[in-house]
């Protein structure tokens, strides 16, 4: 593969200006990751002390192996909810590595309200519960909650995707043979009891783990019966009495030392093989792309000049690179991993959505896994791509992307409007990862287009009732619609509703691609086949 | 992937990784890359570290390494902290010995009283056609022995007692 | 009276030894072994291996009737009982006497009296060799105090019962001579149970040196020079070298054929040796005299070139000495180094261990006489003497750089030893210039137990990457990942 000849100068005043601008937003981000992980009013600390428990980040690091990456997911969920009273949503998922395996981990954060399970949580669960049954990944779930947060138990309880989806994804994957273990650190109680229950494998820490369906307060209520917590789901109790748990380990590192020698008891099944080659840097440094990023989201870059700075040598094998060119597909390896790779260089015509279709049907047949660079601000609109069928050629792009049998992966790099969403691979098209940089975009449309539809159907109505409208007036009706609209199209709002996996710093997407690749090859890889494609 | 080390009585929590070309040792006061290659004497080998090279002989014991360098012999205890905390028991041990199965006592070895290490036998029971013997959950001193020779017990009772811990 | 079959009545290094001379004389060996004991080279050597039992194995390896059983039911017609457990036990002779087998040592008589302290003293003394002067409570009490004063100054004063230093009270003056022998007894009653006392010179910074002597049992004695041991570990030499730095050739012929004089006075008949104590001023005086193969006979062998071994087999085969005194010269220096199982840093605690690897030095001016086999075990049921690394050099600059290069390179890794200290005795300076005594090793203890350069670092680097699981364990880890190292998002 040959390298791509980059044309960035690095000294232009452009360049330097993207630059700055890139990292006021990254200093941004990494100070609100860092307030979302670390910061808490001192109380919860102190309780936390006075319970002799340690802190989630801390059980990570036992759990972890020392020297490996730990990819977390939705670092900022939850961040424009609950006046930001609860953040990450309470609770840490990701990918890491145990006895050199990846696994998925669902650990609650008990420094927050106590590791209670907000909407915000559950979706979180969820959806790391998805990745793990999707790649088949082990969960091992960290359990320190003190339940519902029943005051939004509307949220949490009653829907498909709420509270009784986590049990019934813990189900599915037990029955798909993928161990989880469950190291029970603090409370489980009520439905969380299942969390543990429903784990192949689960371990109590004396004195802090508990597991009980009702709590002393609840059994008191119900029954007048009088019981200690250890008495009544107590580590002891459990692992003597009820055979409800597994280990009895007399402190947190004695629990995370046995979670790690059940892992390393475990099978190893081989993972799905595709092609790979040795690893290779990238040849031109991954920084750069805070340069190449622009700070006005409308300038116009060439994906390539992003592609340079994630892929193994900056190599790229491009396909068709003279038909269809705001689509540019073709191959490279990350971190080994041989992929095939979408990326948007404008709006897709009648061409570049054929080629997009064509690539991944390749893609398909060669067992590539695809991985989609959105910059998208839509398919081509207007009477000539109408006639041209444009919308057939989209949908031919869609029955190809979303009958992929090869894993995906999505970074919505810039624009993620429209159509284009779902073309490249969007949430609702089962990317194993999905993440955003932090100046992206999500929306039916950009901000302006949105603001002046809006805005346009209310200033008609009006003039349907005769009033005659300054232009004073209308920026008033325009602006507010206008402001609303910019902040739901911002990645934090898509983070925070876990639209995505987390927003990344661009420098980092080579790491988390290479996680998310890895971790998907734990699944195997269908045969292909599609639906019908509207010829 | 940790390892305690003791030299000497001094402990070391250490982790050794390897970022695809060479081995690195992670000890608390920094990281130490590190080679090892055999020069083809028994035990023999070459150690590449800190930016010296030596020789050496080294032989692996079952708990601990032995190693003899420039004239002089060193022992370098190995422990797996992950075993070490996965062995120990789980919290404070049982001050009580309950019965697990009705049963019959065949035999009492010790009286209030005596101090008893942990593993000795406190008494022998019968249940089932099968005689058990019973030993001290930790080191410590009888405190009651209720049963005595030919005594009959039930599932759940207390066989013997030992003096609570002194903290 | 011929010998052809020999059992040796010992173990360990010792046994090795007698049984290589014993065999290249072309006799048929044999060799104990306890049931539990490990296989050692001894035991590899010897044609025959007779297995004994007892409540111990050391009280086996002192059972004198199975011993004497064991040698009856073989066919042996000599014992070489080595160097301690019944090396020196008149009984034990006694007994192989009365069945018929011959002893490969003294008399049972010479045995008898050169193991009683008292009357071999009194017997050297008597015939005007010297002894250190002293005087005995118990021979006449009523003058006591005065006869402890002739002894002179400095004096030691010793419980009669005692042992182990306990009750030892040094005296430099006559004015506190009576209150130190009243508290010397309080102190001797309340240790021992017994106040009765005895004096003696006492010796400052003494050195210790013996003698190597060997008689036909028909009057004729030689000796086989000095060695010096002076330096001991309680009472326990680890390094031995001859000839004695301290020695003028003067002094070397006195003390030699004093020693030479001691043997015929009984008539000597084998190997043996006469201890003395060495004074700063050169004055020497009678110690003891052991009736047996010494631990340290291998420096004599290197700078005489005789088989002292053979020497014995032959003069119990009742055959003369290989040579007149004429003959045996003395030549370059050698030294032996006791290679002992102990942690010289944790109080010269003995050491137990497998021996994983065993790689013994080798090369011009080398010698080893090994008690352990590679993959065997070390246990406290012996002493914890391994082996002997002996030396020889053209002088003694040259012995000692040897010694030092051998023990540097003598590997056993399994179970601690002493080489490293050995190493650091060697390597300070007074031992350099000789200027040595029985107290060196205790006074400068802190010196050579001192921590040496931190290796800290290379040796958990070199114990990380020996160990396969912790390697496997990491290498388990996909290369992405560990290349990665600890990232976070």
């Amino acid at each position: 593969m040959r390298r791509i000849e980059s044309q960035i100068d690095t000294n232009a005043a452009d360049y330097k200006a993207n630059y700055a601008a890139m990292s006021e937003r990254l200093k941004e981000f990494h100070a609100r990751q860092h307030a979302a992980r670390y910061e808490r009013p001192q109380r919860d600390f102190d309780r936390l002390a006075r319970q002799n428990k340690l802190g989630v980040r801390e059980r990570l690091e036992l759990l972890l192996d020392p020297g490996t990456p730990f990819l977390e997911f939705s670092t900022l969920a939850a961040c424009r909810e609950y006046d930001g009273a609860v953040p990450g949503a309470g609770v840490v998922t990701g990918i890491g590595i145990v006895q050199g395996r990846e696994v998925a981990i669902h650990a609650n954060d008990a420094s927050v309200k106590g590791g209670a399970w907000y909407p915000h949580t559950v979706k979180k669960i969820v959806r790391l519960l998805d990745v793990a049954l999707e790649n088949r990944l082990p969960v091992i779930h960290i359990c320190d909650s003190a339940g519902g947060f029943l005051p939004l138990q509307h949220g949490v309880f009653p829907d498909r995707y709420l509270g009784g989806r986590v049990f019934r994804n813990q189900v599915k994957l037990s029955q798909a043979n993928i161990p989880q273990i469950a190291v029970v650190g603090g409370h489980c109680t009520a439905g969380g009891a299942y969390v543990p229950t429903l784990s192949d494998y689960n371990i109590i820490i004396e004195g802090t783990g508990a597991i009980f369906l009702g709590g002393p307060p609840l059994v008191k209520a119900a029954t007048g019966e009088e019981v200690g917590v250890q008495e009544l789901g107590g580590a002891v109790m459990h692992t003597s009495v009820s055979g409800t748990g597994d280990y009895r380990a007399a402190t947190e590192q004695h629990a995370f030392s046995l979670a790690r020698e059940i892992v390393s008891q475990w099978k190893r099944t081989p993972k799905t093989i595709i092609e790979t080659a040795s690893f290779e840097e990238p040849y031109y440094d991954p920084k750069e792309l805070y340069g190449i990023i622009p700070k006005d989201r409308k300038t116009q870059f060439d994906m390539r000049e992003v592609l340079a700075r994630i892929v193994d040598g900056s190599r790229f094998h491009e396909y068709q690179p003279d038909y269809g060119t705001t689509m540019v597909c073709g191959f490279a390896h990350i971190w080994g991993y041989k992929v095939g790779i979408l990326a948007n260089n404008g709006v897709l015509f009648n061409d570049s959505s054929l080629k997009a279709a064509h690539f991944m049907q390749l893609c398909n047949q060669n067992r590539t896994p695809l991985v989609f660079f959105q910059n998208i601000t839509g398919y081509m609109v207007g009477r000539e791509y109408e006639e041209r069928g444009i919308a057939k050629d989209g949908a031919k792009m869609l029955m190809a992307q979303g009958g992929s049998v090869v894993p995906k992966f999505t970074v919505i790099a810039n624009a993620s409007y429209g159509a284009g969403n779902y073309g490249m691979c969007g949430r609702a098209w089962d990317a194993r990862t999905l993440f955003m940089w932090p100046q992206a975009e999500i929306g039916v449309m950009g901000a302006d287009q949105a603001a002046n539809t809006m805005a346009d159907v209310k200033i008609r109505q009006l003039q349907r009732e005769g009033k005659e409208l300054t232009e004073e007036e209308i920026a008033a009706i325009r602006e507010p619609v206008l402001e609303k609209y910019k902040r739901d199209v911002e990645a934090y709002t898509s983070t925070s509703e876990l639209w995505d996996d987390g927003i990344l710093d661009p420098a980092d997407t080579r790491n988390a691609l290479g996680m998310s690749i890895s971790a998907s090859l734990n699944a195997p890889i269908e045969e292909p086949h599609y639906g019908i494609f509207r010829l | 992937m940790q390892r305690i080390f003791q030299i000497d009585g001094v402990e070391t929590d250490c982790w050794l990784g390897h970022d695809g070309s060479r081995f690195v040792l992670n000890t608390p006061t920094g990281a130490v890359a590190c080679q090892l290659d055999p020069t083809g004497l028994p035990g023999g080998y070459k150690l590449r570290a800190k930016g010296v090279v030596r020789e050496l002989r080294l032989a692996v014991g079952p708990e601990a390494t032995f190693m003899h360098m420039d004239g002089r012999t060193y022992e370098v205890g190995r422990v797996d902290p992950a075993e070490r905390l996965a062995g120990s028991d789980g919290g404070a041990s049982d001050d009580r010995l309950v019965a697990p199965m009705p049963g019959v006592v065949v035999s009492v070895a010790v009286k209030p009283g005596d101090a008893v290490e942990e593993g000795q036998p406190l008494l022998v029971i019968e249940s089932m056609k099968l005689e058990t013997t019973l030993t001290a959950p930790r080191d410590g001193v009888v405190a009651e022995m209720p049963f005595a020779e030919g005594d009959s017990f039930g599932l759940k009772d207390i066989l013997a007692q030992l003096a609570p811990e002194e903290e | 009276m011929t010998i052809s079959k020999l059992l040796v009545a010992n173990r360990g290094e010792i046994a090795a030894r007698v049984l290589r001379t014993a065999k290249a004389r072309g006799l048929e060996t044999a060799v104990l072994r306890h049931v539990a004991e490990q296989e050692g080279p001894a035991h590899l050597i010897a044609d025959e291996v007779v297995m004994i039992d007892g409540p111990t194995p050391v009280a086996a390896y002192l059972d004198i009737s199975q011993i004497v059983a064991a040698a009856t039911k073989i066919g042996a017609d000599a014992v070489h009982p080595g160097y301690g457990f019944l090396s020196e036990n008149a009984g034990f002779v006694a007994a192989l006497e009365r069945a018929g087998v011959t002893f490969v040592g003294p008399t049972s008589e010479v045995i008898d009296l050169m193991g009683d302290k008292v009357r071999a003293r009194a017997f050297v003394e008597e015939r005007g060799f010297p002894v250190a002067p002293s005087a005995i409570e118990d021979d006449d009490p009523a003058s006591f105090v005065e006869r402890a004063r002739a002894v002179g100054y400095p004096l030691l004063i010793k419980p009669s019962a005692g042992g182990g230093g306990k009750g030892m009270r040094v005296v430099r003056e006559d004015s506190t001579l009576e209150t130190e022998i009243e508290t010397a007894r309080r102190e001797g009653e309340r240790y021992f149970g017994d106040g009765r006392l005895f004096v003696e010179r006492y010796i400052e910074r003494p050195r210790h040196i013996e003698v190597q002597v060997m008689g036909d049992g028909q009057g004729n004695v030689v000796h086989f020079w000095e060695r010096e041991c002076s330096i001991q570990r309680r009472f326990q030499k680890i390094i031995e070298e001859t000839p004695s730095p301290a020695l003028t050739p003067e002094q070397r012929g006195e003390i030699c054929e004093t020693a030479a004089g001691i043997a015929r006075a009984v008539n000597y008949r084998g190997a043996g040796t006469v201890e003395f104590i060495y004074a700063q001023d050169g004055a020497f005086y009678f110690l003891e005299m052991n009736t047996r193969l010494q631990v340290e006979h291998p420096v004599t062998e290197m700078v005489t070139g005789f088989d002292l071994v053979a020497e014995q087999l032959r003069v119990a085969a009742g055959e003369c000495l290989s040579a007149a005194q004429a003959d045996i010269p003395q030549i370059g220096h050698s030294i032996e180094l006791r290679i002992c199982a102990e942690d010289a840093t944790a109080d010269f605690r003995p050491a137990i261990g497998d021996i994983l690897l065993l790689d013994e030095p080798m090369g011009e001016g080398i010698r080893v006489d090994s008690g352990i086999l590679d993959g065997g075990k070390v246990t406290t049921d012996f002493d914890p003497m391994l082996s002997k690394l002996i030396v020889h050099g053209r002088d003694r600059a040259q012995a000692i750089t040897r010694a030092r290069n051998a023990v540097q390179n003598y590997v056993v890794l399994g179970v601690t030893t002493n080489t490293g200290y050995l190493d650091e005795i060697l390597a300070h300076p007074d031992f350099a210039s000789g200027d040595v005594s029985t107290g060196f090793l205790a006074e400068q203890s802190e010196t050579l137990t001192a921590p040496g350069e931190d290796v800290s670092d290379l040796l958990m680097a070199a114990a990380a990457l020996s160990d396969e699981r912790l390697v496997s364990d990491v290498m388990q880890i996909p290369e992405m990942y560990r290349k990665m190292g600890g990232w976070r998002n």
